[in-house]
């Protein structure tokens, strides 16, 4: 073919461009640190980057949702230990008082006590969590418990539960409800009530009964609280291995792969320097500069 | 018998020819760099011998030859591989147009990125997980309405930036138009030189050239056919005529565009209301409408079908703009008329049954109507409601039960492979284009050593015709003062 001179420089001057190009990719992968920067570089790697980009999101968001869960069970668990030492103090002295041996002043006092536990199982009931009260069902801005001194069936019945998404359709319940509830208070009540009537033939085994029932049901609940925790812990190391396995994915899809960048990149360096070469040779003396 | 000068005059007319053509070699070095020019050769020939063959010949032996002229001035260059190149160039046209109006898209969509339409639904998701856990919280609930907000301007953005493209394309219709019809009128008068020249038998090659560069470029905005008359007269038979060319749309139906000095034009088109056919007045006045579906393809074809037109000139709207924008319009309607669906069956914060959070009903005119936090239906059910995030979480999966996310990421693969396919055929195009260009630049393109080798030949040439002369002139010399002394 016969090749004239501005054929050569035409084409050294398309072929360095194109190494331009090539090097503008490559540097734009160093900076970026992504495989591609638009869908039309690898579709695939595009939508799949939109797909793992999305599933990330969701299993951040169910992290940053495990935190609220433990909030959740955390406290109820230490409020329902506290509530649990209220009653079996509670218990003591109403044993106690069962024996028909104390005075009557005494009996007084026992009252006065239980009065001031049945005011603390009040104020743990309305154990308040950030804005929260914990055990008002999904009712959280408002008191559960209200004056039972005067009115023991001032008790919110509100047993909605409160359920927290953890993973993917699987929905947690975190309150506990129908633990500090109005046969509680007018058991307390009650109790107080005989033991001030100053009649020390009152038959407290009724109350008794009634406060081991309440302290089983307390410590029914303190159980599957931890039951949830438990399951909490294990389903947190799960998503946390899933956080791991889309990162590694997205990654994998979209993150270039540093060895080969720097290859390519030292690869077209040299590709640029003979481009760059070759047309210092081309544009040559010419026949004229030969003859003088 | 020759006549005395004879050989003085063979002598000249060498030198005349070469001298013709060292200035031949001259313009071709001059014009080495220069687009669209062609080398030009001069094409010797022998002069015509003496004596004529004729009845009152002179009675000598044999015809005596009276030396060279210069036929004639020729380009050297291949009309066939002309042909090839305006075919490529025409693809090429089609094919880089619609990449790069596809690649303003994918800038637009500015996919897969931190900030495109996927994470801004991301965190309006995440919000709305935000709010199921703390639903009596009210910065959670601001969170929501922000991020609503945000999904509406960023379907808002889209939507207006696509608009403001397919605008500017339907400009850069009428600039092309404004382009074709401007060569057009070019080609018609550089026609009508021409056909003022060749009558007479001259050669316009620099004519030629320039009427080859137009139509060059006019193949790049649409796909034509040349075919050529003769000059009337007495056209040298290297005249290369007159070029009749012709637009040939995708059912090979011609319209005559140029016709020797009379030239057609495409009228411009209105960008808002004609998306049904280009209007073509031909070379002959004629009016012809052809449907935008059918212009062959060409920048022009490529433009219109990244524009939009409509199918058939009277169906529905395609092209890439258009299409992507009602892809756009369906996801927001879906996403609008699902979230609604879902936030109506929740509760606020009031108690009150949840009204419809977003307006509108496209990506256009989306907007949130929620103005206040307790507005915002967290609640499943209708009582004590301030914990209850249940509908938030529903809201939230509604991204995925009606399939948002992975619609707008069937919408991103197909513009990825749409634009990929259109930068490996504007790629593959551009190649074959350079190849064949190559291949022309390897007939016509200018090589300064040939022309410096040519230019030698023709110095010593005209050298050695001069040289003739000087011994012409010996021989008279000896014929007028040297002979007749005979004895003195």
């Amino acid at each position: 073919m016969r090749v004239t001179q501005s054929m050569l420089s035409n084409n050294f001057l398309k072929n360095i461009s194109n190494s331009y190009e090539k090097m503008g990719k490559i540097s734009e992968q160093m900076q970026t640190q992504k495989k591609i920067t638009r869908p039309s570089d690898d579709p695939v790697v595009a939508m799949k980057g939109i797909a793992y980009r999305t599933s990330l999101t969701e299993v951040q968001q169910f992290k940053r949702n495990f935190s609220e869960a433990h909030n959740w069970l955390d406290n109820t668990d230490a409020a329902l230990d506290q509530a649990t030492k209220a009653l079996q103090r509670i218990r003591e002295l109403t044993v106690k008082a069962a024996n028909g041996t104390l005075e009557s002043d005494q009996r007084e006092a026992v009252a006065k006590e239980i009065e001031q536990l049945r005011d603390q199982l009040k104020e743990i009931g309305n154990t308040q969590v950030g804005d929260k009260y914990l055990f008002n069902g999904t009712d959280t801005l408002n008191k559960p418990i209200g004056d039972i001194a005067n009115n023991p069936s001032d008790v919110s019945n509100n047993s909605n539960s409160v359920k927290l998404e953890l993973s993917k359709g699987v929905y947690i319940e975190v309150n506990s409800t129908d633990v500090f509830n109005k046969d509680l208070f007018e058991g307390l009540n009650k109790l107080v009530d005989d033991l001030k009537s100053g009649n020390d033939q009152v038959d407290l085994n009724d109350s008794i009964v009634d406060i081991d029932k309440s302290i089983n049901h307390i410590i029914n609940e303190r159980a599957t609280v931890g039951a949830r925790s438990n399951r909490i812990d294990l389903m947190e190391d799960r998503i946390d291995q899933q956080e791991i396995n889309a990162t590694k994915m997205m990654s994998k899809n979209e993150d270039v792969d540093m060895e080969k960048v720097i290859t390519d990149l030292i690869t077209q360096e040299a590709v640029q320097r003979a481009s760059l070469g070759m047309g210092a040779r081309i544009i040559q003396p010419t026949l004229l500069d030969f003859l003088r | 018998m020759f006549s005395t000068f004879h050989g003085l005059e063979t002598a000249k007319r060498g030198m005349n020819t070469q001298q013709s053509a060292l200035y031949v070699t001259g313009q071709n070095i001059s014009n080495a760099n220069t687009l669209g020019y062609t080398r030009q050769r001069v094409n010797f020939e022998a002069s015509p011998a003496y004596p004529a063959a004729s009845m009152n010949r002179p009675q000598i032996p044999g015809q005596m030859g009276t030396g060279v002229q210069a036929g004639s001035i020729q380009r050297v260059r291949e009309s066939f591989i002309d042909q090839q190149y305006r075919g490529e160039n025409n693809k090429f046209g089609y094919w880089s147009t619609k990449a790069e109006s596809l690649a303003k898209l994918e800038d637009i969509m500015n996919e897969p990125s931190d900030s495109g339409l996927a994470a801004t639904l991301g965190q309006f998701w995440q919000s709305l997980q935000d709010l199921s856990v703390n639903p009596e919280n009210d910065g959670a609930r601001s969170v929501v309405l922000q991020r609503g907000q945000a999904v509406a301007e960023t379907f808002h953005y889209l939507s207006s930036s696509m608009k403001e493209v397919k605008k500017d394309l339907g400009n850069e219709i009428n600039v092309s138009i404004r382009n074709i019809n401007s060569i057009l009128e070019q080609i018609g008068n550089v026609n009508k030189q021409i056909s003022e020249i060749e009558p007479h038998g001259y050669i316009p090659n620099d004519l030629y050239d320039e009427r080859d560069r137009l139509v060059d470029e006019l193949s790049s905005y649409v796909n034509i056919k040349i075919e050529t008359t003769k000059s009337g007269g007495n056209p040298s038979s290297i005249a290369e005529g007159i070029y009749n060319i012709k637009m040939i749309d995708e059912n090979g139906q011609e319209t005559s565009l140029i016709d020797g000095s009379k030239f057609g034009k495409i009228t411009e088109i209105d960008e808002e209301t004609s998306l049904g056919q280009l209007n073509i007045i031909g070379s002959d006045n004629s009016s012809n409408n052809l449907s935008f579906d059918k212009i062959a393809k060409g920048k022009l074809s490529g433009l219109i079908e990244s524009f939009g037109y409509l199918e058939n000139g009277n169906g529905t709207e395609k092209g890439i703009y258009p299409e992507m924008l009602k892809q756009l319009n369906d996801l927001a309607s879906t996403f609008i008329t699902k979230f609604n669906e879902q936030h109506v069956k929740g509760w606020t914060l009031d108690g009150n049954q949840g009204e419809e959070f977003f307006g509108g009903s496209n990506a256009e005119d989306i907007k949130v109507l929620i103005t206040s936090n307790e507005n915002i239906a967290a609640a499943g059910s209708k009582d004590s409601v301030a914990g209850d995030g249940k509908n938030a979480i529903d809201l939230a999966n509604v991204q995925s039960t009606a399939n948002i996310t992975s619609k707008y990421q069937s919408i991103i693969g197909k513009l990825g492979v749409d634009a990929q396919q259109a930068n490996r055929l504007t790629a593959n195009s551009g190649n074959l284009l350079q190849s064949v260009d190559e291949r022309r630049q390897s007939v016509s393109a200018v090589s300064i050593d040939e022309e410096f080798i040519n230019m030698i030949k023709y110095q010593q040439a005209y050298n050695a015709s001069a040289r003739n002369i000087t011994i012409v002139d010996e021989m008279l010399d000896k014929i007028i003062n040297g002979m007749g002394l005979g004895g003195r």
